[in-house]
Order: C-alpha cells, then structure tokens, then sequence
C-alpha cells in the first residue's frame, strides 16, 4: 500500500511540472505586460530598460522560466507587483486557512448529504421521495453557483437577516468558534450544491447497480435486516465508482470556490485569484494557478488512494 | 419419517404489465429430516422461484406468493413477519447459488463474510466468531483455512468461493440448506467433489437439503427423492431409484431419453421438441400436452391433477388415471 502511495505520488511530478510549464506560458503571452501597468507611461526608454533588467525581463524565456521554478520549488513565488514587496507565498499563506476551512466544509456537507440521500433515492427508486431528490438534485446541476449564491444571499441575508451577506467575522467582536460558523454556512452550502447534486446522482445509480447483484442476494438470504444488506453489504461497493467520480470533481469544485469566494467577499485564495486578475499581479497569479494545481493533483491523489482502500480487487 | 418443510399449494405470481404472471402454481412438496430432495425441469420452470419463496425473497414488486403454506419446523413462513424471517435465514435455513462468482461479496474477506453470520446468529464474540470460521473453512477442504480466512473472494476459484459459501451457509448448522444449481457453473471434477461435501456435511450435521439442479448426474448422484416441475407445477415425484427405473410422466421420460451421456444438459433437449410454455402464456389443460409424444383429447381439454400412484410416487398425467387410459 506505501509503495503504491509513494508510486502514484512520483506519478503526479511530470504532471504537476507540465502546469508550470503551461501556467507560465499562458501568463507570459497574454496581452497587457506588467511594464505597461507598472510604469509610469511617461517613463524614459532607459529607466524602462533598467527595470526590464531588474526583474529579468531581457533573458530568454526559457531561463526566466527556469528561474521562476528554482525559485517556486524554494517557496519563493515572487513579491506583488501592486502590493510592493510583500511575498506572494506570505499572500497566498495568510489566505490558504480560509480557503481551506471553507473546502473542507462543503466537501463533508456535500458528502454527509448526498450520499444518503442517494442510497434512499435507490432502494426507494421510483418513488415519491426519489422523484424528488431527482428534480431536486437536477435543479442543483442547472443553477450556477453565482446564482444560488446572489439568491440565497438576497432571501436569507437581506431579507431575512438570518445570515451575513459575505465575510469570515463580524468586524470588531472577538473570535468565536459560532459567529466562525454563521460566516461560514452561505457560502459552504452554495459550494457544496453543484457537487452534492451530482454526488447524488452518482450514489443513485451505483447503488442501483449494487442492489440487483447477487451478493446482496447472498446478505438477505444470510438473514439480514434490510438496513445492514444495504449499508454494510451495499454501500461500500456502491461508494467504490463514486470516489473516482469524486476525484473528477474536484477541478470544479476549486473553480467554484473562485466563484463564491468572490460573492461572499470570503477572504481566501479564490477572491486573492480575482482581485490579482483584475490588477494584473502576475507573480501572485502565476502563484495562486500553480497551488491550484498542485490541490487538484493532490486531489486526484487522494481520490486514487480511497480507490484502492475500498477496493481490494485493485493490485498496486 | 417427520417433514421438515411441507409446502402446500404455493403460489408466486409476478406482476407484469397489469397481468399476474403464474411462475409457481400450486406446488406441493415435503422434505423430511435428514432427506436430500432434488428438484428437477428445464429452466423456466418455476425451481429458483419455489426456492426463493421458500425463504421468503420473492423480489416484491414484482413477485408476490398469492396462496398455499410454508410449514417449516411447526411455522408457516408464509405468514412470518421480515423480523421473525430474518431469525431463521441464514439459521434454520440457509441457501447456495449457482454464482460462487458473484455470490460473495467482493469488499468483505472470506472471514468477515463468514463470521458476520455467527455474530449475528449466535451471538458469537468477534474472536469466537473467527476461530469457528477458521474450522468451518477447515471443515470445507482448505487446508491453508487461516490464510484464506483473511483473504478477499477475487482471489479463490469457483470451486473455492463454492466451498467458502457452503461454509458460511453450513456454520450455523442449519436444518435446511437449498442449494440452487450449486455445481451448474464448475468443472465436472469440481462438481463431484462439491457434491461429495454437500453429501458429507449433511449427514455430519444431519442436514435436509433441497437441490435444484438440471442435470440428471447430480440427482443420481446426491439425491434421495426427486421433484419433477413444469411450467410451474410438480409433474412428478418419485424415490431416485424408482425414478432412473422407470419414469411415469413423459416429460421425465423425455428428460432422461435426452440424456445421452448422463452429465448432458437438460437446457439442451433433444428428445422433447419445443420450449417450456411461458408462465405468461399457458395452454389449457396438460402444460406439457402442447410437447408430449403419448397426448389424447382429455389432456388438451382438461388439467391433470397430481395423481398418487404409491406412498412414494405421484404424476401429474391422465395416463396413469386407470379409467381413462385410452386403448
Ligand atoms: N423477477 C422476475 N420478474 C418476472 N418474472 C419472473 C421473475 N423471476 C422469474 N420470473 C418468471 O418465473 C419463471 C420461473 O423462473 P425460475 O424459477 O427462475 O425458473 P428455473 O426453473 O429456471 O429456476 C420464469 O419463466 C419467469 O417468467
Ligand atoms: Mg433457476
């Protein structure tokens, strides 16, 4: 088992080397250049020239390329462009928790919530109760985050008061643990719709796979009340196909934090991700592009070893 | 001799399409302490479906047992509730299939898969639980029990995940085992020695077993008496000896004319032309008049009861109805 998570993980090098390559490329031929935005556009061809030289703009792109790596792999991802001087790793450090407490959070929602109802949705296929997480879950497919979330902000935030409109605290009071939650609820919930709705409907059908296979037939047959056949003999093979649907998700789901970091002004890695777009801060893009990628894999990574956990059929 | 299981005038219909659907029709059929009864007819007949109503896992919807009784060791399962059921299951009476292949579990090793029965029957403490699995592996014919006893089913063959499944079903000693089709799906040399544990095991643990089986080896082979169904009924019922010997029914007589060699399949008749009629599209009088070589008006026109013929023997056919033999 080791060996194989050691494997996978040596796996995922070459790819995560590929992104750098293609965020650095992306970034380096998009139009508008930071000299233009950084530069007064009076500026004298010398002084521009010397800031060129400064910052390394002269070398061939593939030592500036080579630079930028040796320097990443060192946690040195630059300083901002519009926030002189501070390091883009201390940016994306002081954002990461909340990124990171927000994602962990809707992931369990989404998880905690889908999953049940998809088994119910299953073993009660065609039934009131399924027809409605089905519509329900459809729903979810179709709207966009940013919708659910300027919706459920418009009813539950302005008009009903019961959440903040955005934020991670109340401004001025204390840290508790519950104004933390009351934050956190919109947003982890808005998140967690678009992935609970599909984990549903992958729960569903896997299950009703599960169901019809013969040693289901095996559990009843050994005189098993209907709860234990499905939970114990059912779930954990109707999980199995889930977790890698799972795994596919997760680029997605980083895609939607971006979102609804923005609308719910959350102060994590995703509104840092706008707000440097918007301002063209290179570095801190450049940065912020490559921990995503370094998430999804990582992502995918741990999807691949629940994979194999849950299935003992796999040989690594 | 006592009955163990004596069903009376069962019947599992299924639903399909607003039509209820005659799978099972009216089967009687006792099974004694300690006897082996073979259950015998082409597929499509009705076997799987009378096996399954038996212990009570007619999918439903679609199936429903409409009528008859259950007896089973002084109950009527026919009118226990899923909780009382679900004590005898895997208890009382215990079942086989013909799938060794998909019939385990495949995320459970072969012990957790073992001892989860005994746990839960018996009350067995988990370590308890383990050693005992250990023995009942032993017991089936693996000798490395405490290697394969921690192993994942993908790992063992057909014949082994048949063993591991005849140990899981035998290890709470139960009074009845149904085996369907049990050895269908193994090697020849697989399935004599599977048959040979089945025989061991039941008379070691004084077990009743019902196989369902079409092929006429394995009756010869394991069974004391055997049932012959049609198109959802008993045609037949005879003392194995009696059977071989001479068959009343001409569709027993057909089942073992088209049994050249005696391991052939009896999917595959030669002798008897035409199918098993679908349950949903039965014709009037005899089931088997539409295919039967010795056929005269009555049998089209009227449905033969199953006439008793001795104390051990019975067939459903106006031939054997003294008055009405024709000349
Ligand atoms: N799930 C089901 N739904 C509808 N009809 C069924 C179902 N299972 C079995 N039947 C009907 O019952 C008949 C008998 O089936 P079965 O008992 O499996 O035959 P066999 O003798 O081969 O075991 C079949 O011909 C089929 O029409
Ligand atoms: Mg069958």
């Amino acid at each position: 088992m080791l060996s194989y998570i050691i494997r996978r993980t040596l796996m995922a090098i070459p790819l995560l080397l590929g992104i750098t390559v293609v965020s650095f490329a992306i970034m380096k031929f998009a139009p508008g250049d930071p000299t233009s935005l950084m530069m007064d556009p009076t500026i004298s061809q010398a002084d521009k020239a010397k800031f060129m030289e400064r910052y390394g703009l002269n070398d061939p792109v593939y030592i500036q390329y080579f630079k930028w790596l040796g320097a990443m792999l060192q946690g040195d991802f630059g300083t901002s462009l519009i926030r002189k001087g501070v390091p883009v790793m201390e940016m994306i450090m002081n954002r990461m928790p909340n990124t990171i407490l927000l994602m962990v959070v809707s992931t369990m929602l989404a998880v905690v919530i889908s999953i049940p109802f998809g088994v119910i949705s299953a073993t009660k296929a065609y039934s009131k109760l399924d027809y409605s997480v089905t519509i329900t879950s459809f729903l979810g497919v179709a709207t966009p985050n940013f919708f659910l979330g300027l919706i459920l902000i418009m009813v539950f935030a302005v008009q009903l008061n019961w959440f903040p409109t955005g934020g991670v605290s109340t401004l001025n009071e204390p840290f508790s643990i519950w104004d933390r939650i009351h934050h956190l609820f919109l947003p982890a919930f808005v998140l967690a719709a678009a992935d609970m709705a599909g984990l549903t409907r992958y729960t569903r059908s896997s299950m009703m796979e599960v169901i019809k296979q013969d040693y289901i037939r095996t559990a009843r047959a050994k005189g098993f009340k209907e709860q234990k056949v499905i939970y114990k003999h059912g779930l954990r093979n109707g999980l199995i196909p889930v977790i890698t649907i799972f795994g596919l998700m997760i680029p997605s789901f980083i895609g939607g934090a971006v979102i609804v970091e923005k609308i719910f002004t959350w102060p994590g890695i995703g509104l840092l991700f706008v707000d440097s777009a918007f301002q063209r801060d290179y570095p801190v893009i450049m940065g912020l592009t490559v921990i995503s990628a370094v998430f999804v894999v990582i992502g995918n990574l741990v999807a691949d070893i629940l994979y194999a956990i849950f299935d003992p059929r796999i040989e690594y | 001799m006592t009955a163990l299981l004596e069903l009376k005038n069962l019947k599992t219909y299924f639903k399909r399409k607003k039509i209820e659907i005659p799978a099972v029709d009216g089967v009687d059929l006792v099974i004694n302490k300690g006897e082996t009864v073979a259950l015998v007819g082409e597929s499509g007949s009705g076997k799987s479906i009378t096996s399954l109503s038996i212990m009570r896992l007619i999918p439903s919807p679609p199936g429903r047992i409409v009528d008859g009784q259950i007896n089973f060791n002084g109950q009527d399962l026919a009118k226990l509730t899923e909780d009382e059921l679900c004590k005898i299951r895997g208890n009382d009476i215990s079942m086989i299939f013909q799938e060794p292949m998909t019939s385990l579990n495949p995320v459970l090793t072969v012990g957790e898969q073992i001892t989860e029965v005994l746990t839960y029957h018996q009350g067995m403490s988990k370590t308890m639980a383990k050693k005992k699995a250990i023995e009942m592996l032993e017991l089936v014919g693996f000798s490395r029990a405490k290697e394969i006893v921690d192993d994942y089913p993908h790992r063992l063959s057909g014949g082994m995940r048949q063993r591991v499944m005849i140990a899981m079903a035998m290890s709470c000693n139960p009074k009845l085992l149904i085996a369907d089709e049990p050895t269908t799906a193994l090697d020849v040399t697989i399935q004599a020695q599977i048959l040979d544990l089945m025989k061991d095991l039941s008379k070691k643990f004084e077990t009743s077993i019902l196989i369902i089986t079409h092929d006429l080896g394995v009756v010869s082979e394991i069974a004391d008496r055997v049932v012959v169904m049609y198109a959802g009924q008993v045609v037949e019922e005879a003392l194995v000896e009696d059977l071989f010997e001479n068959p009343l029914h001409p569709y027993t007589e057909g089942l073992m004319g088209s049994v050249p060699s005696i391991e052939e399949d009896l999917d595959r008749l030669k002798s008897i032309e035409g199918n098993v009629p679908a349950p949903e599209n039965l014709p009037a009088g005899c089931r088997f008049a539409p295919r039967c070589p010795h056929k005269f008006d009555r049998c089209t026109a009227e449905m033969p009861q199953l006439l008793k013929i001795n104390e051990t023997r019975a067939a459903r056919c106006f031939l054997y109805d003294s008055k009405e033999v024709p000349q």
